[in-house]
């Protein structure tokens, strides 16, 4: 449901109620009781939870992530115009949705992946508004990236089953599946958003949104 | 029902809390910044959640109408 359709809901909800509170004697017929339950019981909690809902959808948006100011550079990260830069490559193609670029590769591909991201996202908030936030170049995940979000995508897939490096030694596939040899810091994609290590002479690509 | 009823009262003050947490919740999603959702939740779903309790719990516990005429009526 989109978001301005929530927020009519909401207001006329709110309306509603209000005739209860101008006018509650209305509540002594049935009609009347029909609408109190209605207007204080069922469109009110339908309301909060398409709220949420709605929220939560926005929570991986990449505007989302990159409404914190820790957050800007790696949102520039996204636009540097280097395809050894992971990130930007992916984003740039849109090997990931460039609407919920963050998301798609910080969350878990496990059973309660999505509930630990938002946990995740919770912790932040904290760090953000009430504790001391780190500088953007020392933000550090908060364990190893896991190859299991990366395969997600590029298992089964032509250009990461056949290609030429994953295949030079019989053991490097199987072990990148095991997540035994990391994608990304193993010395081969290890360039991902390397914020406040760019340098003087790096481009941003001038496209996208 | 008179507006001075226990139970005119509690409708009120229910549907207070439901329109206080209802318009937090407006306010919310058109605001967008990450802190929105704890807002929304916390105090939005708070004052929505004590309002619809609070309605519950005049059902529950209301007292019937001594002066109902259909009660008051002798039987017949």
């Amino acid at each position: 449901m989109p978001t301005f359709a929530i927020v009519i809901l909401v207001l006329f909800s709110a309306v509603l109620a209000g005739i209860v509170v101008v006018r509650p004697a209305i509540t002594a017929s049935r009609a009347g009781k029909i609408l109190a339950f209605g207007v204080l019981f069922f469109l009110p909690l339908f309301s909060l939870v398409a709220g949420m809902q709605n929220e939560m959808q926005r929570s991986e948006s990449t505007a989302f992530c990159l409404s914190c100011h820790i957050m800007e550079p790696y949102g520039k990260s996204l636009h540097i115009d280097d395809p050894s830069y992971l990130a930007a490559a992916h984003y740039q193609n849109h090997r990931v949705p460039a609407d919920e670029a963050c998301y798609t590769c910080h969350t878990d591909y496990a059973m309660f992946g999505t509930f630990e991201a938002k946990l995740g996202g919770l912790r932040h908030l904290y760090i953000y508004y009430l504790g001391k936030p780190p500088l953007p170049q020392d933000i550090k995940l908060y364990k190893p990236f896991n190859n299991r979000e990366c395969l997600h995508c590029h298992l089964g897939a032509r250009s990461f089953e056949q290609g030429a490096t994953h295949n030079a030694d019989p053991a490097t596939l199987p072990a990148i599946k095991a997540n035994a040899l990391s994608c990304i810091s193993s010395g081969c994609h290890d360039v991902v958003h390397n914020v406040g290590r760019w340098g003087d002479k790096v481009k941003f690509w001038e496209g996208g949104s | 029902m008179r507006p001075s009823d226990p139970m005119s009262r509690k409708l009120r003050v229910s549907a207070i809390f439901v329109i206080t947490g209802l318009f937090v919740e407006a306010l919310c999603l058109v605001w967008s910044k990450p802190i929105a959702f704890v807002v929304l939740v916390c105090i939005g779903g708070a004052l929505i959640g004590l309002g619809v309790l609070f309605f519950l719990y005049s059902l529950v516990f209301a007292t019937p109408h001594t002066t109902d005429p259909y009660r008051a009526a002798p039987d017949k």
